[in-house]
């Protein structure tokens, strides 16, 4: 046997639970936020002495509420202390989410189950001709969907399963669940006291994560802006002092908009959080719902984590955003555009990519999902030169139509997936519709292309 | 690339840093510091730190193995923590931040330690979150003229950092302070946005009482960039990244 030791990493049995060192810089712990999307884009996970603010100036939906959920969820699950900080805190913790069956398992276990459910161009045939030098690259991948790094910490997490109520009742037994009630202060500074109270009486052994899930509804007295502002300051300053704790917040709706607080207001938030983003929801923009058919809302970074570095962890370590690749010398592209969606099942964050030029339905294969339905109601004006090839329907005709200028009367007005004229449909007997392959070519000069 | 040049910190000088959200100074203020302390051992430096903690400052520092462990060398001062003695402990520690207390005290520490040759550097990080914290205008402009006079007097570099969040318009803290700087360090985001190359770039403008001196100024069309590194940053000219070349 051979005298040489392993030398243990001495620091891993000091770690609290559901925490582990960050790769990036090794003075720095980081702890899942319960969304491995969200954990990629900060860096790895939220750093503990750091707060991160969510904003979510969607008035008609709850985005900032579900991160924290998850927030919250994360917490109890890993066995780590939670505090949250509401008008009524039991309620809040009473609609949580929680793990879908009895196993924990790992998000990257559960998103395969996922994608055949809900997504439901994985049901169109898949056997796509793809060139043949191409057919080893792997799937183009919009999201992280499990974090390498976080694996075992981050556990997976169903949004149509609610906490059960023995776990709740384990946790406010044990102390493990901390509710702290809004409507008894006048403002926000008692919310500061008792937290820093709080974390005072606590051991270091524990890590704490403080959630405010709606900072400045009704519950809180009037806020202004100067109140946030100072709020925000001294959660961060109280964070400082005791490194075990980190902290989630999420503004109401009505104040994340710089119409609330003033010109540069959303800036200033992002100057005093260590971290913070903003979901901007497509909800009240029919416009740009329709050209992101696949998303929810556009996610923009203000601040990101840097509790011990220069250079935040994400930078070099995030795959969303995709600075990664260029973090070096070389390269120098920008980073992706993020968005994100709210499955039936879960949340993730996502990058985000403008179709091919004219939309969906040209030069696709397989129309994505929600595309689907808007096809079906699209009238083609007039093309000018429309060469519309069939494939894939076995024994037809191939038809080719080509129309010109100005005529209104297009015979595709019943919908695009059924290529056919109405004489042919007396040979061709109906097949089960299948959404055809079919490739559009359009050409704004005819007189280019003869054929 | 060497930024800043050694000759930008001579005494008597008021060095106005600028930053904007997605591309913060904090960098720059950092590099400061580490110059300044490997200049001597006998080097001076001062930190009026409103947002940062201690911590942080630690860390950066010996990830670029500057020293700040020794307490001649490098004081940290909280502004938040510091309260007059005749204060009731009972109020609010948002409320009651004393700027007279906190220019007396640096006063004091500035002529306990004034040495011969040494020029002190202070650092006040950040004003604006003091503006948005609720401190009003008059004072805040007032102090910053006591703070520039004092430093005078004492033979010290005075680095303060400002955010600026409404971009092309500059508010009024932004412009008393403008008034009395000798050196406006401008660090701006790309207009194309982030970019793992670049980071940012640097402009370094003239205040009002600076004439006819040309040295040290960098225009906007002709801006430093940088790239952000773990504890530093590195800069290099535009188009001579080393992606590019």
């Amino acid at each position: 046997m051979s005298s040489f030791k392993r030398k243990t990493l001495s620091g891993r049995a000091n770690l609290p639970q559901g925490t582990r060192l960050s790769p990036f810089s090794t003075s720095t712990v980081i702890t899942s936020t319960g969304i491995p999307s969200l954990d990629d884009i900060l860096g790895g996970g939220l750093p503990l002495s750091c707060s991160l603010a969510v904003l979510a100036p969607d008035h008609h939906s709850a985005y900032g509420e579900l991160v924290q959920k998850y927030f919250v969820a994360q917490g109890l699950a890993s066995g780590q202390k939670v505090c949250i900080v509401h008008d009524e805190p039991l309620r809040f913790a009473r609609e949580g989410i929680w793990m879908a069956g009895n196993t924990p398992s790992t998000p990257a276990q559960a998103s395969t189950a996922e994608d055949a459910d809900d997504e439901k161009a994985s049901q169109h045939d898949n056997k796509i001709k793809i060139a043949w030098r191409y057919e080893q690259m792997k799937k183009f991948q919009t999201t992280v969907s499990s974090n390498s790094l976080n694996d075992d910490l981050c556990l997976s997490f169903d949004l149509t399963c609610r906490i059960p109520a023995t776990a709740l009742d384990a946790a406010r037994q044990s102390a493990q669940l901390i509710p702290i009630d809004v409507d008894i202060f006048e403002d926000g500074t008692g919310v500061i006291e008792q937290i820093e109270e709080l974390l005072s009486n606590g051991t270091d052994a524990h890590a704490v994560r403080i959630c405010i899930p709606a900072l400045g509804s009704p519950h809180w007295d009037d806020m202004q802006p100067p109140t946030v502002l100072a709020l925000l300051h001294s959660l961060r300053r109280l964070l400082h002092r005791h490194p075990n704790a980190c902290a989630s917040l999420s503004l109401a709706p009505h104040m994340c908009t710089d119409t609330w607080g003033g010109p540069g207001w959303v800036q200033k938030v992002g100057w005093l959080s260590d971290a913070a983003i903003s979901m901007s929801a497509f909800g009240a923009n029919p416009s740009l719902s329709s050209l992101f058919p696949s998303h929810h809302g556009i996610v923009q970074i203000l601040t990101l984590p840097a509790p011990h570095t220069i250079l935040p962890a994400s930078d070099k370590y995030s795959t969303l955003r995709g600075l990664s690749s260029a973090a070096g010398s070389m390269g120098g592209s920008g980073e992706n555009n993020l968005a994100f969606k709210c499955m039936r099942k879960r949340l993730i964050f996502e990058t985000l990519h403008l179709d091919l030029e004219g939309g969906v339905t040209e030069r696709r294969t397989t129309p994505s999902s929600n595309a689907m339905a808007l096809d079906g109601n699209m009238v083609h004006e007039t093309m000018p030169a429309a060469v519309l090839a069939t494939e894939g329907r076995k024994g037809s005709l191939a038809t080719v139509e080509v129309e010109f200028e100005r005529s209104k009367e297009v015979v595709s007005d019943t919908s695009t997936s059924r290529a056919i004229p109405d004489a042919d449909d007396s040979l061709v007997p109906a097949k089960p519709k299948k959404p055809k392959k079919k490739v559009a070519f359009r050409s704004e000069r005819p007189d280019l292309y003869d054929f | 690339m060497q930024f800043p040049a050694p000759d930008l910190f001579s005494s008597h000088r008021l060095l106005l840093i600028t930053d904007q959200l997605p591309a913060p100074a904090d960098f720059l203020l950092h590099r400061f510091l580490h110059l300044h302390l490997r200049q001597s051992k006998t080097a001076k430096c001062f930190v009026l730190a409103v947002s940062e903690s201690l911590e942080r400052w630690k860390s950066v520092a010996s990830k670029a193995n500057a020293n700040v462990t020794h307490s001649e060398s490098f004081q940290f001062i909280d502004v938040f923590d510091q309260h007059p003695p005749a204060q009731n402990p009972g109020e609010g520690p948002l409320n009651d931040i004393s700027l007279k207390y906190i220019y007396d005290l640096l006063s004091a520490k500035l002529s306990d330690s004034q040495t011969h040759g040494q020029i002190p550097l202070v650092i006040l990080d950040d004003i604006t979150s003091l503006e948005w914290l609720g401190v009003s205008l008059l004072d805040l402009s007032r102090f910053a003229r006591a703070l520039r006079a004092l430093c005078v007097k004492m033979d010290a570099v005075l680095v303060v950092r400002h955010h600026i969040v409404t971009p092309p318009e500059p508010d009024a803290l932004l412009q008393h302070l403008l008034q009395l700087c000798t050196y406006h360090i401008e660090v701006r985001p790309l207009a194309s946005g982030r970019s793992g190359a670049v980071s940012g770039e640097i402009c370094v403008h003239l205040g009002p009482s600076m004439k006819d001196a040309n040295e040290h100024v960098i225009s906007r069309t002709s801006a430093l960039q940088y790239r952000l590194t773990e504890s530093s940053a590195v800069f290099f000219d535009k188009g001579t990244s080393t992606g590019v070349l």
